[in-house]
């Protein structure tokens, strides 16, 4: 029964382990970026394109927040500039609306003209860092009523969710296969007792 | 089948012998050794982490964040830049803590900032022609702490202004690319260690190439798609 739980534990160490590895680097990686607040300098936007003819709701003035951008999804699906929407500016005297639509590793201003009814869609590339840093900080804690409007964002909070409670798992099972080598315990002990020092005294520092 | 994780006896270590068998012995240790140095730390930013994504009820804290406000009587700032004059009234009123510039000086005789810690918040507004400082504190509480942890860096990428300023602000941020650079040697070992299994290879594979192809989709995939 021990040799059984043992063999289940380090199975699912191993192989839950290599599955959230590659999520593990995105969120290591994109530290370094957070932490030191840089990024390599985005790409010049692209050319602009110009969609007239655009088939509008035509309650659109008359929405706001989530319902909004829930009503313009499929319009940004018809002129190919899907993505998570941020927070949309309405000029009301000029009828425009102006939405920031955002793919990890790109940025697209799409410019709505109601009365004109066309579209001005204007793309950046971000680059690679940049879309590390969008998914490490997705969801995240602003904008709780609009964000995670595209589908793939809330996929992604599904994986990001998923790698944390992975994580828990990996952990808990790597502290158990640790305890079971005895030969490792007595070092283990000693770093796992400095990591906890460590941290116990710079969160205390911090705090008091 | 020997495993990574089953137990190395001190007669197999000694045979250990050529340059490879010490490498493979000391990734190992590598990955143990770094994940209990840094399991506090994964702990704290994957709770934190969630907590940040989500707004569960009980880790509420701001809505019921108790508040205060003091006014105290202050000499005139140190000269030098804004930070110097700003680090002089925070030795004045004894506070402690990462400074944040969130007003742009407007007035000489006006100079406003924000001292932040984990678990306060402290608005400085001080009149310098009245030689007196308002100091507004906003206290957090345990969820608060966690949360503001996670997020600590002294900087923001949208803001140059911000740089960081509190010697413990550095030390938390060079713990923070410390675990960061820890997970990826992990990661890497991680791999050296399973392919030592050749029993485990093809499973592990598929979890590899799984994990990697759904992550490739959200890093670089859905810039392709769309």
């Amino acid at each position: 029964m021990a040799g059984q739980l043992h063999r289940w534990t380090r199975d699912l160490h191993l192989y839950g382990g290599l599955f959230i590895s590659p999520f593990v680097l995105v969120f290591s990686v994109s530290v370094f970026f957070l932490v030191h607040a840089w990024l390599p300098k985005a790409r010049e936007p692209s050319a602009k394109r110009v969609v007239a003819d655009l088939a509008l709701p035509s309650d659109l003035e008359r929405l706001s927040g989530r319902e909004l951008i829930d009503a313009l999804q499929p319009v940004l699906a018809g002129i190919q500039a899907q993505g998570e929407v941020g927070w949309v500016q309405h000029r009301p005297r000029e009828q425009r609306l102006i939405l920031p639509v955002s793919v990890p590793g790109r940025l697209t201003t799409v410019t709505i003209d109601l009365q004109k009814r066309s579209a001005t869609i204007e793309p950046r590339v971000t680059g690679l860092a940049d879309a590390l840093v969008t998914l490490h900080k997705s969801p995240g804690p602003h904008l709780v009523g609009l964000r995670m409007n595209w589908f793939y964002m809330r996929l992604w909070r599904w994986f990001a969710d998923g790698t944390v409670y992975l994580t828990f798992l990996i952990t808990a099972s790597g502290l158990y296969l640790w305890y079971g080598l005895r030969a490792e315990r007595r070092v283990g002990l000693i770093l796992l007792a400095a990591g906890l020092c460590t941290f116990a005294a710079v969160v205390y520092a911090l705090v008091h | 089948m020997p495993s990574s994780t089953e137990e190395s006896a001190p007669a197999q270590r000694a045979e250990a012998s050529g340059w490879v068998e010490r490498a493979k012995l000391w990734n190992r240790r590598l990955h143990y050794d770094i994940g209990l140095m840094t399991l506090f730390y994964v702990w704290l930013f994957s709770l934190s982490g969630l907590l940040l994504n989500h707004q569960w009820s009980f880790a509420e804290f701001w809505p019921d964040r108790p508040q205060s406000q003091v006014e105290r009587e202050i000499g005139p700032p140190a000269h030098g830049s804004d930070l110097d004059q700003a680090r002089d009234l925070m030795r004045q009123l004894g506070l402690r803590g990462e400074i944040e510039w969130t007003t742009t000086r407007a007035e000489a005789t006006r100079f406003d900032f924000r001292v932040s810690r984990p678990g306060e918040i402290l608005d400085v507004r001080a009149d310098l022609a009245r030689n007196r400082a308002t100091v507004q504190r906003i206290g957090l509480n345990l969820w608060g702490v966690t949360r503001m942890l996670h997020s600590f860096t002294g900087v923001r990428m949208d803001d140059p202004r911000n740089g960081r300023d509190w010697v413990l602000t550095s030390i938390w941020a060079l713990a923070m690319d410390g675990v960061a650079a820890g997970l990826i040697l992990m990661v890497l070992s991680s791999l050296a260690m399973w392919f030592e299994l050749r029993s485990k290879r093809f499973w592990g594979a598929i979890a590899l190439a799984a994990g990697w192809l759904s992550c490739a989709l959200f890093c670089v995939g859905l810039r392709w798609l769309f």
